[in-house]
């Protein structure tokens, strides 16, 4: 055994450690954010309104912003009724074989390399119809909703206690009736907080949208089954840009990127529940 | 066999989840499909030749992938390493040491940074982190320490494999400490009264109780690899995109969805291109699907132990 000394020493340059590699571990988000803002706000400053309204040329990001919208609403019409089926049948079914198989491959399609969902949307969608389209970009960001939305559902309706199940089914209800009319609402605000979660995710999506939505910034776009842009998209495009004007309109649409992603991130906080993205 | 009646719940909800089944095989099937010309014309070459050359005439086209499997492993490897001790500190600090209220702040800042989408990573890594690593690390390191292989490459553009690693390591830290965090505090109260009560220091004690939850960090190092594995915009825009095999550090790189990003625009002006770059998504799905069942499959054992 060392002497108390050491052990003393160990002791406190473990503390200072900890601490100094945990400052380190969340240093980078101050750091990013202050940076959007930093070099964002004078743009957007600059153009003032138009920024948000104007075309790529005109210098603003406007049919963007409307793509990413389009994208975020077509894809949770998409995913969101297969999530929230498959999150309450894998819910219901905890220890049969299909239903724990459909636990892990909504784990692995969670962990799963996006850039492989947006070349198969591709190859199915985009291919086919001869075109990239607003359609095809919402299908492969379904795809990625889908596994959030549905593990989500699927822990919210685990946390009812099970006296409400048993009561429920004590009063001679179908399992439907059951499941959607009481145990369902019971668990919403949880379900919501999946919803928000896989929303704020999709939103910041570049990869899957590379090959299936085309781009878009010149005009506001007419018809779903048209290339549309898409806010991370055009600032990837912008950043491989040699140019310093598309550098700074990149930062700027990172600022409003980022700001959407607050304004969806914030409320689940505020109702505070464990959240793991 | 008995059949078992559907009732009208199954009726309802098991097209949902058949329907998610059939689209993950299928999905695994297209990239088999459509990558198999690839295995006909260059057999295993595909995977384990670094050669990129594309060619107007087909006959003289040939790649491997090599390269961008290298990149890929390299930099998330080093992105690991660099998320390992990060994240163990974080979680200890978050539950051990961290006042009650600011607790909940570190959780909040943790789940921001793992949802905070990946291209402000790649615009922040592009244009603050690469400038700032080959000014103060890279040059410094190739300066003095040239002589060691990893640090053989002048860092002329600091866009390099050491660069990507970094940045997922940045990116990647929240994920493996959210499993590890969940992991700490499962550690029964007991065992921590128990250390406390032999007279162990705090470093003696927290030595201990990680030891119990060994497992679950194994599984968060693996999880977090699968998802650097597969990360695409931010390494696109700091590894250098350039067909490279190198042990140093900084030199520039490839990893295969940067590649899928970078090549497949252009893919259907050459023969032979596209079937490969399929080949290449066949990989890392398989990397990917490897990845995750052990991690998922370790953790899950890791629990139900615990619970009992």
């Amino acid at each position: 055994m060392s002497g108390y000394k050491t052990r003393r020493g160990k002791d406190i340059s473990f503390i200072i450690g900890i601490t100094i590699l945990t400052f380190l571990g969340i240093l980078p988000l101050f750091h990013i954010i202050a940076t959007v803002f930093i070099n964002g706000v004078p743009i957007i400053a600059k153009k003032g309104i138009s920024f948000l309204t104007n075309t790529l040329s005109n210098g603003g990001i406007g049919p963007a912003i409307a793509g990413t919208f389009i994208l975020i609403f077509l894809s949770s019409l998409i995913g969101l009724p297969v999530a929230l089926l498959v999150g309450i049948y894998a819910y219901e079914y905890p220890e049969s074989k299909i239903g724990r198989a459909t636990k892990t491959l909504l784990q692995i399609m969670l962990e799963f390399p996006t850039i492989l969902v947006g070349v198969f949307v591709m190859s199915m969608i985009a291919i086919p119809m001869g075109t990239y389209s607003a359609i095809a970009g919402a299908f492969a960001l379904a795809i990625i909703l889908m596994p959030y939305v549905a593990v989500y559902t699927q822990e919210a309706m685990r946390e009812i206690p099970f006296t409400y199940r048993e009561a429920s089914f004590g009063l001679g209800l179908s399992r439907v009736k059951v499941i959607f009319q009481i145990l369902v609402p019971l668990s919403k605000r949880g379900i919501l907080t999946g919803v928000l979660i896989g929303l704020a995710k999709v939103a910041g999506e570049t990869a899957p949208l590379l090959f299936t939505v085309g781009g878009l910034y010149e005009s506001y776009p007419a018809s779903i089954t048209e290339p549309v842009g898409a806010i991370p998209l055009l600032i990837y495009t912008l950043v491989q840009s040699p140019s310093k004007a598309d550098h700074m309109m990149a930062w700027g649409a990172s600022l409003i990127l980022l700001l959407i992603f607050l304004l969806i991130f914030i409320p689940i906080r505020l109702k505070l529940r464990e959240v793991r993205l | 066999m008995k059949i078992k009646r559907l009732d009208m719940f199954q009726i309802i909800t098991l097209p949902a989840v058949i329907f998610v089944f059939l689209l993950f095989i299928l999905m695994l099937s297209v990239y088999f499909y459509n990558a198999l010309p690839a295995f006909f014309r260059e057999g295993l070459d595909v995977y384990f030749k670094n050669t990129w050359q594309a060619s107007e005439i087909p006959s003289k086209e040939y790649y491997g992938l090599a390269a961008a499997i290298w990149g890929t492993v390299y930099s998330s490897i080093i992105g690991v390493l660099i998320a390992l001790p990060i994240s163990v500190a974080y979680s200890i600090f978050v539950i051990d040491y961290a006042p009650k209220k600011l607790k909940n702040i570190f959780i909040i800042i943790s789940d921001m940074m793992a949802g905070l989408p990946t291209i402000i990573y790649g615009i922040w890594g592009a244009f603050i982190l690469v400038p700032f690593l080959q000014k103060y690390i890279m040059i410094p390191l190739y300066k003095n320490l040239s002589f060691i292989p990893i640090f053989s490459y002048p860092p002329t553009t600091g866009y390099s494999y050491f660069s990507a690693g970094v940045l997922l390591g940045i990116m990647i830290t929240p994920f493996a400490s959210a499993i590890i965090r969940e992991a700490y505090q499962m550690v029964p109260f007991t065992y921590r009264e128990a250390a406390i009560s032999l007279g162990l220091t705090r470093y003696e004690a927290t030595k201990i109780l990680l030891g119990y939850i060994k497992p679950a960090i194994v599984s968060g190092m693996i999880l977090a690899f699968g998802r650097a594995v597969g990360e695409t915009v931010a390494v696109s825009l700091v590894i250098g995109n350039s067909f490279n095999m190198s042990v140093s550090l900084f030199a520039p790189g490839y990893t295969i969805s940067s590649l899928i990003a970078n090549q497949f625009g252009n893919a259907y002006i050459y023969r032979h291109m596209l079937p490969v770059l399929y080949a290449g998504g066949l990989a890392l799905f398989i990397i990917g699907l490897i990845v995750n069942v052990i991690g998922i499959y370790l953790l899950m054992r890791w629990q139900k132990n615990v619970r009992i």
